[in-house]
C-alpha cells in the first residue's frame, strides 16, 4: 500500500558521501547479554547518521563501542572490526586516549565540569598539548562560535559552567568536543534531557556542523531523525533491521518492523 | 483516618527525638561553657601550667594540641586522599577490595585507647621515639587515616558517573580525569570531611596518653630551632595536649583550682571544635557556591 502511494514521487538522488567509519560484523557482549549482533554499518563523511530503535536495542552500545567507551564496563567484550583510517579501532594496541580526541562524544545529560565555561574547553586542550594563552583563547572562542553559544556567554567565560541553562550546557559540551577538532562526533540522545526550544537549537547546530565533522546520533525521537539525518539505521534487539537514506527509510521502509516502529506501533 | 493518626504520631515521635538530640547537645555545650567560660582569659590562654599553685594557664597544651593536629594532618591528608582515590577509582570489586574495606572499617571503629597502646608498643618502645609529638601524631594517623580514606572515597563516589565518562571522552587519561575533574568536584566534600576529622583528632586524648605523654618540657617560644629540646617545634619532645591536660588535671593534680582549670580548658576545647565544625560548613558551602556559580 505504501509503495502505491509513493510510486510517482521522484526523490532527489542522495549524494553518496565517502565512508569514514566502516563497521563490519560487530558483536558486543555484556557478560551473558549479547547486546549488539552482527552489525555492519557505514558512517559517512560529513553527514548525519541517525541510530533509532526502541530502548535496549543496542544502539547506544554500538555508539559507545566506536570510541571504546565500552572498555570501561567490566565484562564487556567486542568482536568484529570497526575500520577507521585503515585501522581496526577494536585493536587492543590502539591508543584509546588519542582515539577519543579524534572521535568525540556527547552524552544524553549535559555534563559540563564544575569549572568555568572557559576552563571546560581549555582544560582538555591543555592536556592535548596546546599551549599559549592567545592560541587557547582563539580555539575556545572558535568552538563556542561553532556551537552557537558564543554570543550568549562571551561576557561571562569565567563564570561556572553550571550556571548555564540545560540547553546552553549541552551546547558547551558540544563546543568542548569540537575544540579538539574531532573527525567524528558521536552523540548519545543529545536532546532527550532538553526542552523543545533548546532541542531545536541543538538540531540546527548539528545540521551546521556536518560541514566539518561526521556525526552519528542516537535518538529516540523519530521526527528528529527525519529532520536532521542523511542516513538512518534502525536497530532492533541488537540487530540492524534496516539502513538507508533517511528520505527513503521514512517513506518506503523495506521491512514491516521498520514501518511499524516509524509509525509508532511499538517502541 | 487511622493511617492519618499513625502519620501524625510518627512525625511527633521523630520530632521528639530530634529535639531531644539537639537538647542534649545544647545542654552539654552550654554547661561546659557556663562552667568554664568565666575562667577563660588572655592570661589563662598565654601562661604556663602550674604544678602546685593556683592560676596556671594552658599555653603549652593549646600549642601542643594544634601542633600535633598539624603533624597528624601532614601524614593523613596525602595518605588518606591517595587511599580514597584508590578505593573509589582503581580498586576492582573483588574479595581483596572487600577485605581492605573491612580492615578500614575495623580500624576506624577501634577504641582509641587500643590505638594508643599500639602506638606505645610500636612508636615509643620499638622505634625508641619515646613519648613524643611524632609518636602521638603517628598514633593519631592510625586513628584518623581510615576516616579520611572513607571521606575521600565517598566524596569521589558521589561525583556523577558522566563526569568520568566525559573526561575520558575528551581524550583525558584516567589519572588526568581524576586530578582535573573528579578531585575538584569532590573537593567540598573532602574539605568538610577533613575539617570534621580534624576536630576529632584535636579532641582525642586516650590515644595520646601513652604516645605523646603527660608532660611538656619548659618551652621557649623564642627558640624556633626544631632540633632544640625546648623548642615548640621539636617533634621528639613529649607533649601534653589540651584534652590530655583536662584528664590529668581532673585525675591527679594537686593545684587548688583544678576544677576551674579543667572547666576552662574544656570550654576552650569545645569552642575550638565548634569552630572547626562551623568553618567546615562555611568553607564547604563557599567552595560549592564558587563551583556551581549559584
Amino acid at each position: 500500500m505504501l509503495t502505491q502511494l509513493k510510486e510517482n514521487i521522484v526523490y532527489p538522488e542522495p549524494k553518496k558521501q565517502n565512508i569514514i567509519i566502516e563497521v563490519n560484523e560487530l558483536n558486543v557482549y555484556y557478560k551473558n547479554n549479547h547486546a549488539v549482533k552482527n552489525v555492519s554499518l557505514p558512517i559517512r563523511e560529513r553527514s548525519i547518521t541517525a541510530l533509532i530503535g526502541p530502548s535496549g536495542c543496542g544502539k547506544s552500545t554500538f555508539l559507545r563501542t566506536i570510541n571504546r567507551m565500552n572498555d570501561l564496563i567490566p565484562g564487556a567484550k567486542c568482536q568484529g572490526e570497526i575500520m577507521y583510517d585503515g585501522i581496526n579501532l577494536l585493536d587492543k594496541k590502539i591508543d584509546v586516549v588519542a582515539l577519543r580526541k579524534e572521535i568525540g562524544m556527547v552524552f544524553q545529560k549535559p555534563n559540563p565540569f564544575p569549572k568555568s565555561i572557559y576552563e571546560n574547553i581549555a582544560m582538555p586542550l591543555k592536556f592535548a598539548g596546546i599551549r599559549g594563552k592567545k592560541r587557547l583563547n582563539d580555539i575556545v572562542e572558535e568552538s563556542l562560535y561553532q556551537a552557537a553559544l558564543l554570543d550568549e556567554v562571551k561576557d561571562r567565560l569565567s563564570q561556572s559552567a553550571l550556571s548555564l541553562s540545560g540547553g546552553q550546557q549541552q551546547r558547551l559540551c558540544i563546543a568542548r568536543a569540537l575544540a579538539l577538532k574531532p573527525k567524528v562526533l558521536l552523540l548519545d540522545e543529545p536532546t532527550s534531557a532538553l526542552d523543545p526550544v533548546s532541542s531545536a537549537k541543538i538540531e540546527d547546530l548539528l545540521l551546521s556542523l556536518k560541514k566539518q565533522v561526521s556525526l552519528a546520533v542516537v535518538t529516540h525521537n523519530m521526527q528528529q531523525a527525519a529532520r536532521i539525518a542523511d542516513q538512518t539505521a534502525f536497530f532492533y534487539e541488537g540487530e540492524v533491521v534496516e539502513y538507508n537514506d533517511t528520505s527513503i527509510m521514512f517513506t518506503k521502509p523495506v521491512y514491516k518492523k521498520t514501518e511499524d516502529y516509524i509509525n509508532g506501533r511499538f517502541g | 483516618m487511622n493511617s492519618n493518626k499513625a502519620n501524625r504520631m510518627s512525625i511527633f515521635l521523630i520530632t521528639c527525638c530530634a529535639v531531644l538530640m539537639a537538647g542534649i547537645l545544647l545542654g552539654l555545650v552550654g554547661y561546659i561553657l557556663y562552667q568554664g567560660f568565666s575562667h577563660i582569659s588572655l592570661r589563662f590562654l598565654t601562661s604556663d601550667a602550674s604544678a602546685f599553685l593556683a592560676g596556671g594557664g594552658i599555653k603549652n597544651q593549646l600549642w601542643n594540641s594544634f601542633y600535633i593536629l598539624f603533624i597528624t594532618m601532614l601524614f593523613t591528608v596525602p595518605l588518606g586522599i591517595a587511599g580514597g582515590i584508590y578505593m573509589a577509582e582503581y580498586a576492582k570489586p573483588n574479595k581483596l577490595t572487600g577485605f581492605m574495606r573491612s580492615c578500614l572499617e575495623v580500624l576506624s571503629s577501634l577504641p582509641s585507647i587500643i590505638v594508643g597502646m599500639f602506638g606505645m608498643l610500636v612508636f615509643v618502645n620499638f622505634f625508641h621515639w619515646e613519648y613524643s609529638i611524632l609518636s602521638g601524631a603517628l598514633a593519631l594517623t592510625v586513628f584518623n587515616l581510615p576516616v579520611i580514606v572513607r571521606v575521600c572515597e565517598d566524596a569521589l563516589r558521589s561525583v556523577p558517573q558522566d563526569q568520568r565518562l566525559s573526561g575520558l571522552a575528551l581524550g583525558l587519561t584516567k589519572w588526568h580525569t581524576i586530578k582535573k575533574v573528579l578531585l575538584p568536584a569532590a573537593f567540598p566534600g573532602i574539605l568538610t570531611g577533613l575539617i570534621l576529622s580534624a576536630g576529632r583528632v584535636f579532641g582525642e586524648s586516650a590515644a595520646l596518653l601513652f604516645t605523646a605523654g603527660l608532660s611538656t618540657p619548659n618551652l621557649d617560644f623564642t627558640n624556633w630551632n626544631p632540633l632544640a629540646p625546648n623548642s615548640p617545634l621539636n617533634v621528639f619532645r613529649s607533649a601534653e595536649t589540651l584534652s590530655v591536660h583536662i584528664w590529668a588535671v581532673n585525675a591527679d593534680s594537686i593545684i587548688p583550682d583544678a576544677k576551674q582549670v579543667a572547666y576552662g580548658a574544656a570550654a576552650v576545647l569545645v569552642l575550638c571544635i565548634l569552630l572547626f565544625n562551623v568553618s567546615a560548613r562555611c568553607l564547604g558551602r563557599l567552595v560549592e557556591r564558587k563551583m556551581t556559580g549559584k
